[in-house]
């Protein structure tokens, strides 16, 4: 909201300066966002006559006037569209200056025609930000009238946020009274009074309220044989200053009012109102109306309308309509002021798409006490200005009149709440009436306080101590550290094991990268992802964003090919986030299933030495990096018993996905994705990934290590080398090593593997070493060699391999 | 020999010492001026030959003499061993290191994990909630009208089946306080979403951390204090003022939104405060009535506060990026800066 400062002062005397007032009120709770000085930036303007218009010779847009200055005739250059012979327009000769000082007007010449000088648009000026075209003077300016005498100097506005909890500062009088209160000034406001003549108003209007929740109170007045014409400049000046466009004497007073006291009005042409009769009332299905912007409307009953015994004359509290409209004709005007409920006006306003003043401030409420003040106040203005006689009376249908609310506050209360244990009662007391609050009853611990309807808002004693605190001032509130109590239930054990795990994956090399929960069909479609496994949001921004994501995976790929397309050629990036499943039954309560998830996903060499040759790895080998990350984060967190298992997603290179399995379930996934979808980033080489559900890894609790004895006896090892099936797993050999060896068995390792020429096709060759180690004693040669040679018999016997000499 | 001519002496023999070629080099020089028939007789002579009164000066100088050239042969003598190593296993040390890995937290991370272990060092712990809300966690019981704007579908994205994207980190105020007793003491990080066109300072997604503490006679003055606290810590600065403003939200009475003295400027105005010398952290207030009672507690025994901070909003303000959009292209040449 718009707030000029000059107007305000007509209500409360204001000794601070521009920012003192704004600061104040900002730490009052009526922010001001801005303060403009609006006005004129220019001067030596003076209004002047075009006297002629004709082409430039050598540009079809500009044009060539003979302006007159009320002294001479200059020969002007112009290129507004609106620019006519006997118009009256601001005039910048030869030594005017404009955007204050920045712009000094010197005698020109435009593609070869003198100008002496130039005529104005309003942002050209200060005025507006206007610049459609000259502005034009009212007719009868006389040329040469300074813009000074016309518009005065610049005023001072604040552009105002109101929050929604206080409608009852949408008005000049609002925030003048909350300045009032905070400079401990007395507000002062105007008392309208009319003369009232004629036949009492209730001859000749009748008010029906068939919808009354919607409209607790509906008033009228008949103002008659007004004048149309302009609004006083003072007027027409404060209205432009807080933003509204002057039309006319009568739709300015209503505009002027509703800025004044924050109550919308609506002035309907009497004529145009069948036999005065006022219905207010739901709209019927299929009923049209054409609103004051011209465009016709279709009409539901959600609506609430204001008809006449006929149709629709207005949407009310949000546009009047066009059938009904003040017009030059008009003679007799219905002066509507009435309460409409926020929910009936924000229904129709957004049905429709519209917003207006009107709307703005009933939606938030509006104070069902002011209607007949805010009546009064805009007939006597008609009055004043537009030569109207009012009719004796006013129409008032207010079936269920509101009393003001009393609401008790304790002191003890308001103390402890804001932490201010000095703030004495009366204090309290004359913060709470300084704001418009009547102190009504109350004793030693108490007060009992009436609050005026305008404040809806205030409804129970917190309310009051909000304002306590705010009109105290927050900044006198001492900070003052609170002496925690500890909850020794609280426990964030979940949170700092995904911590645990996300530094673990950092110290691993990955650089963690977050991307967005919303994702594209299209991205999911590439990698076979199936709508049914998909929750997408029924009305998304943009298609870019449309469904939540079902796995990491998409993006992480994504993520991996832009850094690529960036010239990055190793990277490991790991990402923790949710993914999303849909409800597993279709039952009504299920949600779809939240899962906090880890992604990883290496692309290059995810490490090494800087001076080895840089070759991209091959996809057995990136599986073993992808594998390795994999095996060393399960390690650092203490998940141990883990199996792998084959692996159906669309997204892997044959052979090379597998699914990682503990606990009997499936906790995620692991491989090399697929050629056919990494082309679509351009990538190449193979880009290792994999996903896991991270409530597997972060388990039910934690399980601390146990220290076991350092070994006192020397090991012995063996090796052991063989030839089998390339499909004989590595595990499966291991697994039967295990199987078969006493316990003196401290560990098995893989140091060489072999596929190739020399051994045949389909054959690989293994190499382990076998470590024996015994807490009684040390072993001795021929112990380990008889367990050697038994394993390997098994060996031979069970899986049908080659042991090889070695 | 005069008692400068000494100090010259030993100065010339100390740089021979220190450019040395090698070792026999270096044992040329020790002969030259220690040895048997070295300067140092030179020098020996002039102490014996001096007057009663500089004596004592001219023993000084000899003393550095001797220990001077000493200590600069044995520094050489150090050098060129260690250089000597056996053929052809010279390591040049100005070579790169050849450990890669290592890699680093997103901003968001970092500045949520900076801010969870203040809080956590004055007791509070983290709670967490599902990213899928429904209406009365997200918006009922947390006082918000049947009619206010933040409801509506242009504003919020809602599911199929009455459920929402929660719009705030505020629902896993209700959670916890529905399961749990006081007093209460929690931070909240985490995401939320908003139908927020993006650009460099939206995003439909993102990060909050909110916070609440509820307990007997809880007060602003504490929402005060603790927040000055917590802010001088994230700042890494001791002299952080904090000022309240009055604001609205449904959820809180009284509410207000909170600044902090700019960390740039200490409060003089510059182009990170937008020369107003304040920065804003977030809103916060009094937990309203009504939201306990939606969670079963007794206003009448509690008083709480809580706050809000937008996470990506003060992660561009602490680390200086411009473009909120960066938070999410992840480029690694951008991960690799925090
Ligand atoms: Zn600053």
């Amino acid at each position: 909201m718009k707030v000029p400062v000059g107007w305000l002062q007509e209500y409360v005397e204001i000794d601070a300066d521009v920012q003192q007032l704004a600061d104040a009120l900002t730490f009052s709770g009526i922010e001001i966002e801005a303060i403009h000085r609006l006005g004129l930036t220019c001067t030596g303007v003076v209004a002047a006559e075009v006297r002629e218009v004709t082409p430039h010779p050598n540009a079809d847009k500009l044009r060539v006037c003979r302006v007159f200055d009320g002294n001479t005739e200059h020969q002007v250059v112009c290129g507004a569209p609106n620019v006519a012979a006997g118009g009256c327009y601001p005039f910048a000769p030869i030594g005017a200056v404009l955007d204050r000082g920045e712009f000094k007007i010197k005698k020109a010449k435009l593609r070869g025609v003198e100008s002496a000088g130039m005529l104005c648009a309003s942002d050209e000026l200060g005025l507006s930000d206007d610049h459609g075209g000259l502005l034009d003077l009212p007719a009868g300016t006389e040329p040469g009238t300074p813009l000074e005498t016309l518009y005065g100097e610049p005023e001072t506005v604040f552009e105002v946020e109101i929050t929604p909890n206080r409608p009852d500062c949408l008005s000049m009088i609002g925030v003048a009274r909350e300045v009032a209160a905070v400079f401990g000034k007395t507000l002062k406001l105007p008392t309208p009074v009319v003369s009232e003549s004629g036949e009492p108003v209730a001859s000749s209007v009748t008010v029906a309220i068939e919808s009354p929740e919607a409209c607790p109170r509906y008033t009228a007045r008949v103002i008659e044989n007004v004048t149309i014409g302009p609004s006083p400049v003072w007027m027409q000046k404060r209205l432009e200053l807080a933003g509204i466009r002057a039309i006319n004497n009568l739709v300015d007073i209503t505009n002027y009012v509703m800025l004044e006291c924050g109550h919308p009005l609506h002035a309907f042409d009497y004529a145009l109102v069948a036999d005065g009769e006022i219905v207010v009332r739901q709209a019927k299905p299929g009923e049209t109306m054409t609103t004051l912007d011209e465009v016709s409307r279709e009409l539901s009953p959600e609506m609430l309308v204001i008809a006449d015994r006929q149709k629709p004359i207005a949407l009310a509290g949000v546009m009047g309509g066009a059938g009904s409209e003040i017009a030059d004709t008009t003679r007799t005007v219905l002066l509507e002021s009435a309460c409409f409920t926020p929910g009936g006006i924000r229904s129709t306003a957004r049905r429709l798409g519209m917003a207006s003043e009107s709307s703005y401030r009933f939606e938030r409420g509006v104070d069902v006490n002011g209607v007949e003040w805010a009546s009064r106040r805009a007939a006597q203005l008609m009055q004043e200005l537009a030569g109207g006689q009012v009719r004796p009376g006013v129409v008032d249908v207010y079936p269920a009149p509101l009393e003001p609310r009393t609401v008790t506050c304790r002191y003890q209360r308001a103390r402890t709440l804001i932490g201010t244990p000095d703030l004495a009662d009366e204090t309290i007391r004359d913060l709470l009436t300084a704001i418009g609050l009547t102190v009504t009853g109350g004793n030693d611990e108490a007060c009992e306080v009436s609050v005026p309807t305008a404040r809806l808002d205030l409804e129970r004693e917190v309310d009051l101590i909000e304002e306590i605190a705010r009109l105290h001032g927050l900044n006198q509130i001492e900070a003052k550290l609170s002496a925690a109590t500890i909850n020794p239930d609280a426990d964030d054990r979940d949170a700092r094991r995904v911590e645990s795990i996300r530094e673990h994956c950092v110290a691993l090399g990955g650089h963690e990268i977050m991307n967005y929960s919303l994702v594209s069909a299209d991205l999911l479609n590439q990698f076979g992802i199936p709508e049914p496994e998909r929750v997408a949001l029924p009305h998304p921004l943009t298609q870019d964003q449309a469904i939540l994501r079902p796995s990491l995976v998409p993006q992480m790929v994504d993520t991996l090919g832009r850094n690529r397309a960036r010239q990055i050629r190793h990277a490991v990036f790991f990402e923790i986030s949710t993914v999303y499943a849909p409800a597993p039954a279709a039952t009504p309560e299920a949600r779809p299933k939240e899962t906090r998830t880890l992604s990883v996903g290496i692309m290059g060499m995810p490490e090494g030495q800087t001076l080895a040759p840089r070759l991209d790895p091959s996809a057995s080998e990136m599986f073993g990096f992808i594998k390795g990350f994999w095996e060393r984060l399960a390690e650092a967190e203490g998940l141990t018993d883990w199996k792998i298992a084959p692996d159906d997603a669309p997204w892997w290179e044959p052979g090379l996905g597998i699914a990682l399995r503990a606990g009997g379930e499936v906790i995620g996934r692991l491989g090399i994705i697929r050629k056919g979808i990494r082309k679509a980033w351009r990538l190449s080489d193979p880009i290792g990934v994999f996903e896991v559900a991270l409530p597997s890894l972060i388990g039910e609790k934690d399980s601390l290590p146990t220290y076991r004895a350092i070994p006192q006896y020397p090991s012995v090892t063996r090796d052991i080398a063989l030839v089998c099936d390339q499909s004989l797993p590595h595990e499966t050999l291991v697994e039967v090593i295990w199987k078969n060896s006493p316990g003196t068995l401290e560990a098995v390792e893989l140091f060489d593997l072999y596929e190739g020429d020399k051994i045949g096709a389909g054959k690989k060759s293994l190499a382990y070493s076998l470590v024996y180690r015994s807490a009684e004693g040390t072993l001795t040669d021929a112990d380990a060699n008889g367990y050697l040679e038994s394993v390997g018999q098994v060996l031979k016997q069970e899986l049908n391999v080659e042991l090889r000499d070695r | 020999m005069k008692l400068e001519e000494i100090d010259t002496l030993t100065g010339t023999a100390a740089s021979e010492a220190a450019v040395a070629v090698d070792l026999a080099g270096l044992e040329e020089v020790r002969i030259r001026y220690l040895g048997r028939n070295g300067r140092i007789n030179d020098v020996m002579e002039a102490l014996k030959a001096a007057p009663r009164e500089t004596k004592k000066d001219f023993g000084q100088a000899a003393n550095r003499f001797k220990q001077q050239i000493q200590a600069a042969i044995e520094e050489r003598k150090a050098a060129l061993e260690s250089s000597a190593g056996p053929a052809g296993s010279m390591v040049d040390t100005s070579l790169p290191g050849a450990w890669r890995g290592g890699g680093k937290l997103h901003p968001i991370t970092l500045l949520i994990q900076r801010a969870t272990s203040i809080f956590r060092s004055m007791g509070f712990t983290v709670a967490e909630g599902p990213d899928l809300e429904d209406e009365f966690h997200n918006f009922d019981a947390l006082n918000t009208p049947a009619n206010h704007p933040s409801r509506d579908p242009s504003d919020t994205f809602y599911l199929d089946g009455g459920l929402l994207l929660r719009t705030h980190t505020s629902p896993v105020q209700i959670r916890y306080m529905e399961t749990q007793q006081p007093p209460v003491r929690i931070i909240a990080p985490g995401r939320c979403y908003r139908r927020d066109t993006m650009d460099a300072t939206h995003s439909a997604n993102f990060h909050q951390i909110e916070g609440l503490y509820v307990d007997r006679d809880v007060s602003l003055a504490n929402l005060k204090g603790d927040l000055e606290y917590f802010v001088r810590k994230l700042m890494n600065l001791e002299d952080v003022r904090i000022r309240m403003r009055p604001h609205f939200f449904p959820f809180t009475e009284p509410s207000v939104e909170v600044d902090y003295s700019c960390h740039v400027c200490q409060g003089k105005g510059c182009r990170v405060c937008k020369h107003s010398g304040w920065i804003e952290i977030g809103g916060a207030g009094m937990v309203d009535p009504n939201v306990f009672q939606a969670c079963g507690y007794d206003p009448e025994q509690v008083t709480g506060y809580a706050f809000g901070m937008g996470v990506e909003r003060m992660a561009m303000i602490l680390f200086g990026i411009p473009d909120i959009r960066l938070l999410y292209e992840n480029h690694v040449r951008f991960l690799q800066q925090f």
